[in-house]
């Protein structure tokens, strides 16, 4: 006698409820799909600097920007973007911004292209030539500075700050400041820098490297500096990267508030 | 035996092989169908989001596609930055259209220049690829940020690299040749404290200023000088020393030698400079890579 499975009307019932509980959560998964999408479409075509002020398009970027920030950017960064000073790499938590204002359209630039990281549309223009050694830029001829020289400019930097301990050697730190040393071809002739290069302000208080000691000051100029940062164009979706910086921008609008 | 009939087992069941009155075939026909229309479904979302694909709907990320190439978003932004200093809501609608003109305008001569060959014909275009493909290889480099171990493990081993620049402050003394103290004397009187004045020397113009690096001391002073003096501690005079122009004595008032920065120090310098070796070996491999699947043949006599 052949085997004959048992029909009854519970079975296809639980069939029938099954498809339809398939079928609803795929329709969910797919409504919830579209939406993110949607969100994300927002985010990418809305004026970044707007961003933070829709709460909306503020949570959506933050949702998509902190996971991002996290695996990319915190292992020199560190988690909740407050830098590490031993590794001279900034706290983006304080306003202070090496390039540009800390719009989000220019950190985004950053987080695409990077800072002396190889591509052309990244922060390149410049690095902080070193006056202690030989040649103290591969860039164009500098002349170097002898340990009196530094000594007289780092003076002229402190002055800045109203921190000289030493008016005459600030005297001749100046001249050298805006002659020989050209300096101010960066830094501006009243030390205020200039974001569109990266050249930090001398006459604030904000240090990334070092603690803005003579001495530090002094290894600055003696040995020169080329922070980087790495470009993650090809690392990380557009959409990621307009996130990563919203994100970042929220850090110093959240402290601030 | 019909299909319908090997199916029921039923001989009898006739040919038909499909019913509307059939609740099982039409059953099994309409899951045919919700199959099919969410496999359209799925296929549609897969052809019209996966990366890449181009269609004619602008992805979010780019404000414009010109023969498929994309124009993104952030160069826009950057332009309306770098033209007008304004932002997106702040720019008009003239100042947008005149940077999307100018973008399509670009990227149109460019396909238009590609299309012409001017990679070939044109010495500043093969230029500039050639290093746009070298930034490249150093981006990729770049891209791959060393774990904190290897740029310790770099810096233990280019420790040399890293250390303070010496420092040397003398003063270089040339015995008067009509001097009748024997050389020797007037180094060990020199080394008792006697006035240099008194002992018939000559005070050169060399290092005069007071303190030097020992790259600027190097360059300034003889090379037969410049080890004698390296090697002298603060406060020591030298042995005299006969060159060309007579015989020098230096007497040494400091001498810093290099000592290695720490680590904390020169980091920075230590990622530039790990990267920049890096660079230098993808760069190696990657010309290997191209040479040798090149096919490349070189004239007699050229090679």
């Amino acid at each position: 006698m052949p085997f004959q499975r048992p029909r009854s009307r519970t079975n296809a019932a639980i069939s029938a409820v099954l498809a339809i509980a398939v079928l609803a959560i795929a329709s969910v998964a797919l409504v919830l799909h579209v939406q993110q999408q949607r969100r994300g479409e927002a985010l990418l075509r809305a004026d970044p600097d707007r961003v933070l002020a829709s709460p909306a398009l503020r949570r959506t970027a933050i949702d998509i920007g902190r996971p991002a920030f996290v695996r990319e950017c915190a292992g020199c960064h560190g988690p909740r973007g407050g830098g590490d000073r031993l590794r001279s790499t900034p706290d983006l938590r304080d306003g202070e911004y090496l390039y540009g204002s800390g719009k989000p359209d220019e950190i985004e630039q950053i987080v695409l292209y990077g800072i002396r990281a190889g591509f052309s549309r990244g922060k390149n223009l410049a690095s902080m030539p070193a006056y202690g050694r030989a040649e103290p830029y591969a860039g164009e001829p500098i002349p170097p500075l002898g340990p009196a020289g530094i000594a007289d400019v780092t003076q002229f930097v402190l002055s800045l700050s109203g921190r000289s301990t030493d008016p005459e050697a600030a005297a001749r730190g100046r001249a050298i400041y805006q002659g020989a040393g050209g300096c101010y071809d960066c830094h501006s002739g009243d030390g205020r820098g200039d974001p569109g290069i990266g050249a930090p302000n001398l006459a604030d208080a904000v240090w990334l490297y070092g603690d803005g000691s003579a001495r530090s000051i002094a290894q600055s100029i003696t040995y020169g500096r080329a922070g980087t940062c790495p470009a993650f164009v090809t690392r990380i979706t557009p959409l990621q990267a307009r996130a990563i910086a919203i994100y970042v921008a929220s850090l110093s609008q959240d402290r601030q508030s | 035996m019909s299909l319908r009939s090997l199916k029921t087992g039923n001989p009898e069941a006739g040919d038909v092989l499909w019913s509307p009155h059939d609740s099982a075939a039409r059953r099994s026909l309409s899951l045919c169908a919700a199959g099919a229309v969410l496999g359209l479904v799925i296929a549609g979302i897969g052809l019209f989001t996966a990366k890449g694909t181009r269609t004619s709907v602008v992805p979010a990320e780019d404000v414009a596609l010109v023969n498929q190439v994309p124009l993104l978003m952030s160069d826009y932004l950057v332009q309306l930055r770098a033209l007008y200093d304004v932002s997106l809501s702040e720019a008009t609608p003239e100042q947008k259209k005149k940077v999307l003109n100018d973008m399509i305008h670009e990227e149109l001569y460019v396909q238009r220049g590609v299309e012409l060959g001017m990679q070939s014909d044109t010495i500043e275009v093969r230029a500039a690829l050639a290093g746009a493909v070298e930034a490249q290889v150093a981006a990729d480099a770049a891209m791959a940020q060393p774990a904190e171990s290897e740029l310790l493990a770099y810096y233990d081993a280019h420790t040399g690299q890293y250390a303070s620049e010496g420092i040397l402050e003398l003063e270089d003394y040339l015995i008067a040749p009509q001097s009748r103290l024997q050389p020797p004397a007037v180094a060990a009187a020199l080394r008792h404290g006697a006035n240099p004045a008194q002992l018939d020397l000559i005070r050169t113009a060399t290092m005069k200023d007071g303190e030097e690096f020992y790259f600027a001391a190097k360059i300034h002073l003889d090379d037969a000088l410049y080890e004698a003096a390296t090697r002298l501690q603060s406060g020591e005079v030298s042995e005299p020393l006969r060159l060309a122009d007579g015989i020098h004595i230096l007497v040494v008032k400091q001498n810093t030698h290099p000592v290695p920065r720490s680590y904390a120090e020169v980091r920075d310098k230590v990622l530039q400079d790990y990267i920049a070796e890096q660079v230098k070996l993808l760069a190696a491999g990657n010309d290997r890579f191209l040479r040798k699947r090149a096919d490349i043949a070189v004239a007699r006599g050229f090679e």
